[in-house]
């Protein structure tokens, strides 16, 4: 299971929403989908969960274009959007039927899978409840529900975090857990990049419509900082080996943070490794040698410039 | 075998049949019965329509000295009754069905919904049922009240049967009216807007439903019933309620359905056949009765919703898009077939152009094979009428389009029928405006001239001495119009082919 965006373009008029945008993914990974408002995140999902249709490109799911085949591709895609449901005079349960019906499933098969979606999204104690009468998380976790009710291999989740408070976001975070580990291909758009950052195995940075970076999560600290920090405590001698590291080749900079010495290194985990080395050999006593990473906000904030269309 | 195992057998096809008809049932008519029979609303109006019904009984039991003696007790007590069943049907159930929709009409709620199976009919009708069924508690909930009247005298159970009918399509019409306003892509100011006026369409229809009812029960219904002129007139509003109904219901699935789609196809086929049975309906009646009458009714209706068409045509998207262009088919003559019922601005006005010219020359081949049927002159008279008026806006819908895609860039394409409306409010008044102020004192003008000023105005054909005038200028002006939209024409149609996905990339410079 695969899904592959190529190309993909969608025009406003003059506004080149999504511009040329590739990117692709596949069964058991998540991706966090990252830009700025206005950055063309919403337009893209639209067009992968066949809800629109873009100007030029292509996008397909396990083989299926959603352009060409929204019927078939929608059998495959379950899509959360930016917003709860509003739906007044209808319990969880009877919200979850109606959409189980609407995706054709039939007497008993339904009542199963319903029952089992609840049981997997922590609703069956609340399934009797009023769905205006529950918080935004609970609200949540019922988009979720109906989202999987066809049992999709993709999820597109638009901001599903958004407004959630901390204890929801952890469980909604489980919950996707859980499903990337079942296999499922999640691409997901957040603001709240920390989070992302801790469950996505990739990231996709979006600004003005076209895509500023992209790949595992891994490779984009790499690609997007070529310094790292690294911090160094020794025993003693701190005031001497600060003076030695602003002479030592790869080393850009270097303070001294209490007992801690602070080094920019340039270059790879290599270059980390033969400092180590350099530093045990000229005889000081490391307490403490870590690398200090770069985080998604940090790549988010490096790449981006803030421009809204 | 055990006992329970036994009855669990006989019982099992039953639950079978159950759960099969339960399966094929719309989702969206269970979805919206469950919420009505949990909504406090529906609940309040029901229990606060019985507590008037019986009130009002009651009062007029009470009140009535006379009512051993009185021929007309059923009667009046059942038009009182009815008159609050109405009053609560056409404003309730409409206000229901159409609040609800308008809020669920977030484009997220039903976004969710074309993702799934269901398909953008289903969700209408679904919405439709719903209402109707909400329409058939209110009335089985008052039938019992009503029924009694019969007992007071001066009721027959025909009548009251006929005047239910009346009360039944009143009101699942004026349901079907705010479901289709519900589905309107306005915001919400816009909307309230057009509820309201909705809103006093309905007050408007439930007083004229109460006033043909009330005449009809009074005059008498029950003797007429074997009569058939009145099973004609059964027919004529029959098939009228069917014809507006099933052009609401088919324009609200458009609304509904997504831009990507071809949103014009059901509403056109509609339209198409409906003239066409309306047409044939109409022809028969006329030749039947020796009267131009039916047909006159037919082209007037026709003729006006193709003044709609016009403006709206304009409105639509530049390109059907290559969604709908790769459903096309390969082969020449069911391309071009297909080409008037796509969604696009060049489809749409071919379509009404060509559904116009039809309507003409069906009229004009009638009153040249009939000249001596009644009402020669009236069927002449409004044909040239309807259609010199339909010129005139469609001369205004192709400038409009033609200033959009020149002078007026900023202003996307669904607009083109605001700049058409703009266009045809400054044609229509502005040349008689410079006319008054010009020859104000001068009653030559007053008497003569003055028609000369409303060249640019539509529906002024009934000022009979510029009519070639009008016709000329109007024509002259087609010409012109047509000429400077040629190139975008000819461009759309050498643009409608069935392409395949390889060719996507010309289809976003298309777009």
């Amino acid at each position: 299971m695969k899904v592959e965006v190529s190309n993909l373009k969608k025009y406003f008029g003059s506004t080149r929403a999504v511009d040329d945008v590739s990117f692709s993914f596949a069964s058991g990974q998540v991706v966090g989908f990252v830009g700025p408002n206005g950055a063309g995140k919403t337009t893209t999902m639209r067009i992968l969960a066949t809800l629109d249709e873009p100007t030029a490109g292509q996008a397909t799911i396990d083989g299926v274009s959603v352009i060409e085949d929204p019927e078939r591709a929608r059998q495959l895609v379950g899509y959360v959007p930016d917003s709860l449901p509003t739906h007044r005079d209808i319990s969880v349960h009877e919200y979850l039927d109606f959409f189980a019906r609407a995706y054709g499933l039939k007497s008993l098969k339904r009542r199963q899978t319903v029952d089992s979606v609840e049981e997997f999204t922590n609703l069956s104690g609340i399934r009797d409840k009023m769905l205006v009468a529950l918080s935004k998380g609970m609200k949540q976790r019922v988009t979720l529900a109906r989202a999987l009710l066809h049992d999709p291999p993709v999820l597109i989740m638009d901001e599903p975090a958004a407004g959630l408070d901390p204890r929801a976001r952890i469980e909604l975070r489980e919950l996707l857990r859980v499903l990337s580990g079942q296999g499922k291909a999640i691409l997901i758009s957040s603001h709240i990049l920390t989070e992302l950052a801790e469950i996505c195995h990739g990231a996709v940075i979006i600004e003005h419509g076209k895509i500023l970076m992209a790949g595992g999560i891994g490779d984009l600290l790499s690609d997007s900082v070529p310094r790292r920090t690294v911090l160094i405590r020794v025993l003693g001698r701190q005031e001497e080996l600060h003076r030695e590291l602003l002479q030592t080749p790869h080393i850009e900079s270097a303070r001294l943070n209490g007992e801690e010495v602070a080094a920019e290194v340039s270059g790879t985990d290599e270059a980390c490794a033969e400092l180590l080395a350099a530093v045990i050999a000229r005889g000081y006593r490391v307490v403490e040698f870590k690398q200090q990473r770069a985080n998604l906000e940090e790549i988010f904030m490096n790449v981006t410039k803030g421009v809204v269309q | 075998m055990t006992a329970e195992a036994e009855l669990s057998n006989s019982t099992q096809p039953k639950v079978r049949l159950a759960e099969r008809f339960d399966d094929w049932l719309n989702p969206v008519v269970i979805k919206e019965l469950r919420q009505a029979v949990q909504s406090r609303f529906v609940i309040t109006a029901l229990l606060v329509l019985l507590a008037i019904q019986i009130i009002a009984v009651a009062i007029y039991l009470i009140t009535a000295t006379d009512i051993s003696f009185s021929y007309d007790a059923g009667r009046t007590v059942f038009m009182i009754l009815f008159g609050i069943m109405l009053a609560i049907g056409m404003l309730f159930v409409p206000l229901y069905s159409g609040v609800r929709l308008a809020a669920e009409r977030s484009e997220t709620n039903l976004d969710l919904l074309f993702i799934t199976t269901i398909k953008p009919r289903s969700i209408i009708v679904g919405k439709m049922l719903a209402a109707v069924v909400l329409t058939v508690l209110i009335f089985s909930a008052c039938l019992p009240f009503l029924t009694f009247t019969y007992f007071l005298r001066g009721i027959d159970l025909p009548s009251m049967a006929v005047v239910l009918a009346i009360g039944f399509v009143s009101v699942t019409l004026s349901a079907q009216i705010m479901i289709f306003v519900a589905c309107l892509p306005v915001g919400r100011a816009f909307k309230l807007i057009l509820g309201l006026i909705a809103f006093v369409l309905l007050v408007i229809g439930y007083i004229s439903t109460m006033a043909s009812a009330g005449g009809m029960l009074w005059e008498g219904i029950g003797s007429k019933v074997g009569s058939a002129n009145f099973w004609q007139w059964v027919g004529i509003i029959g098939l009228n309620y069917v014809f507006q109904l099933g052009l609401l219901l088919v324009l609200s699935i458009a609304l509904i359905k997504p831009i990507s789609a071809n949103r014009a196809l059901p509403v056109r086929l509609y339209l198409t056949v409906i003239w066409v049975i309306g047409g044939l309906v109409a022809l028969l009646g006329s030749w039947v009765e020796a009267t131009h009458d039916p047909v006159i009714y037919w082209q007037a209706s026709f003729n006006v919703l193709f003044a709609f068409s016009i403006f709206t045509s304009v409105g639509e998207r530049d390109w059907p898009g290559a969604r709908v262009l790769r459903a096309l088919p390969e082969s020449d003559g069911k391309r071009l077939l297909r080409f008037f019922f796509t969604s696009g601005s060049a489809n749409g006005l071919a379509w009404t152009v060509m559904m116009i010219v039809a309507t003409y020359d069906v009229c004009w081949i009638w009153w040249r094979l009939f000249p001596n049927f009644s009402d020669l002159g009236e069927l002449v008279d409004s044909t040239r009428w309807l259609t010199v008026m339909n010129l005139y806006l469609f001369c205004y819908a192709l400038t409009a389009a033609f200033l959009r895609r020149h002078l007026l860039k900023r202003i996307p394409p669904n607009l083109t029928w605001l700049i058409a409306i703009v266009l045809t409010a400054i044609g229509s008044t502005i040349p008689m405006l410079i006319g008054m102020l010009i020859f104000m004192n001068d009653l030559n003008w007053w008497r003569e001239d003055y028609g000369l000023w409303l060249v640019g105005n539509p529906f002024v054909w009934d000022v009979a001495a510029h009519r070639n005038l009008y016709l000329s200028i109007g024509s002259f002006w087609a010409v012109l119009a047509i000429a400077f939209n040629l190139q975008w024409f000819l461009e759309r149609i050498r643009g409608f082919r069935f392409i395949d996905p390889t060719d996507r990339l010309s289809v976003g410079e298309l777009e």
